[in-house]
């Protein structure tokens, strides 16, 4: 019964996971510019921003018509509600990944990254990607423990962006102001890339639960 | 195979009193096409008009012309019944024949025009019935009356009647006013497997049946009591149902006036 309909809710489901895909690309090209100077990367992330910001106007369009057309209720009215939600957290992360693009550009030919900050920002890359790939499966398998995983994923985070305040704020700090705010911008950009992981997450949780996870802070 | 049909300029008469006022709408082949309006926007009229059914009743006529791929089926060389046989129509409440057995009321058309053959009828009957996803639940039954089927059933024997003469347009007015929840959404399933071959106008009451199943929804009303229908405007229905372009439609689908 109502075959079409139901393939349609389910289309947007497979959209999220594409353009969770693109952010986690994103990041991860991100990563590579700032770390090593690469503008090519950057380039490709700045530029690549455009197919986010039409999968995230294409999956809103979708969703508007199915809500418009179809009258749905219940686990189908959290997909679409959740959907909506969850694809501005998806394209936020997106622009996350380019501000980071930005910066690495911005500093090209050199990194803006010290070389003794150089093995935390790696990380904070590869959690952040982590996170976004654990994420994309969370969406598409509806998989409440990865959701509560996801949560603790983001401590890791959390802990390493405070490791970069450390570093800054410590008197052995010989780098430029602004050296320190590219540190402080970019450490602020992983983390909340992450931020938007754990809120998606959430929203699954509710998708499949229809109880709100209650948010700390 | 499916056509087009197209309305200039259509006005529909009972005796002095017009019903319809002056419309002109093209309805694409192999779409579903959906008109909507408050009751009484002459909106059954006008879907009537577009097979030759309105002037069944006496003093009914029209002004204007309906264009079946380009040609008018109101020309005075053209049959009245021929046409009907082209742009089938399924009712408000299901009326199989009371009668006749399911079987024979899907040949009864056939027979009308003709066809004697057993197997010819046999083939036609069951591709019908599948058609009008009926087949499984009847096979066994076929020589039982259509009259013993549940609601939802007889419609779709009446659907599959109508598709049993191979038309070119299936118009359908309030085919499931009559009917439960479930049943309504599988004749709207079904409604979505045949636009694949025919062209659909469907009129109902229920609005969000439009949205549910048509790709153009028209939307008529009227200016007062007394006053005759007219056509608003007709869209994409995913337009009319997200931003219409007339402010009485956005008040007629957000239940402000209606």
């Amino acid at each position: 019964m109502r075959d079409q309909y139901h393939d349609e809710l389910d289309a947007i489901t497979t959209s999220l996971v594409d353009i969770t895909r693109l952010a986690g690309s994103a990041i991860n090209r991100a990563t590579t510019a700032l770390l090593e100077a690469d503008l090519q990367e950057a380039e490709a992330v700045i530029s690549g921003d455009a197919a986010i910001d039409q999968l995230y106007a294409d999956i809103e369009a979708r969703a508007l018509d199915l809500l418009a057309r179809q009258q749905p209720v219940a686990s189908d009215l959290r997909v679409l509600i959740t959907s909506l939600r969850m694809v501005a957290d998806i394209e936020r992360m997106g622009d996350l990944a380019l501000h980071i693009a930005k910066v690495a550009r911005r500093r090209y030919p050199s990194s803006a990254i010290p070389p003794e900050l150089h093995a935390t920002v790696l990380e904070m890359g590869q959690v952040a990607q982590r996170i976004c790939a654990k994420c994309s499966s969370v969406i598409a398998g509806r998989d409440l423990h990865l959701a509560a995983e996801l949560e603790r994923d983001d401590d890791v985070m959390d802990d390493l962006h405070r490791k970069l305040f450390r570093v800054l704020l410590d008197d052995s700090w010989q780098g430029s102001i602004e050296g320190a705010i590219d540190v402080t911008s970019c450490g602020r950009y992983y983390e909340r890339f992450c931020d938007h992981a754990v809120s998606v997450a959430r929203r699954v949780i509710y998708l499949v639960t229809g109880e709100r996870v209650t948010v700390d802070g | 195979m499916a056509k087009r049909i197209e309305t200039v300029g259509l006005s529909c008469f009972y005796g002095k009193t017009k019903a319809v006022d002056d419309v002109s709408i093209a309805i694409e082949p192999k779409s579903v096409t959906a008109f909507i309006g408050p009751s009484g926007c002459g909106k059954s009229t006008f879907l009537r008009a577009l097979n030759r059914m309105h002037e069944v009743i006496p003093g009914a006529r029209i002004e204007g012309q309906v264009l079946l791929d380009d040609e008018d089926i109101y020309a005075p060389e053209i049959d009245a019944a021929a046409v009907r046989r082209t742009i089938g129509m399924v009712f408000q409440r299901p009326n199989p024949f009371p009668t006749m057995s399911i079987y024979d009321n899907v040949a009864a058309g056939l027979r009308l025009n003709g066809v004697r053959r057993r197997s010819d009828l046999d083939s036609a009957v069951e591709r019908s019935l599948r058609g009008a996803n009926l087949w499984e639940e009847v096979r066994s039954r076929l020589n039982k009356p259509g009259a013993g089927l549940s609601g939802g059933q007889q419609q779709r024997l009446c659907i599959a009647r109508a598709i049993a003469v191979e038309p070119q347009v299936l118009l359908m007015d309030e085919p499931c006013s009559s009917l439960d929840p479930i049943s309504t959404l599988a004749i709207e399933d079904l409604i979505f497997e045949l636009k694949d071959r025919y062209t659909i106008v469907i009129v109902t009451h229920n609005m969000q049946q439009a949205a549910r199943v048509s790709d153009i929804t028209a939307f008529f009303t009227l200016r007062g009591p007394g006053e005759p229908g007219y056509l608003v405007e007709s869209d994409t229905t995913q337009k009319i149902f997200t931003n219409p372009s007339e402010k009485r439609t956005e008040d007629y689908i957000t239940g402000r006036f209606g």
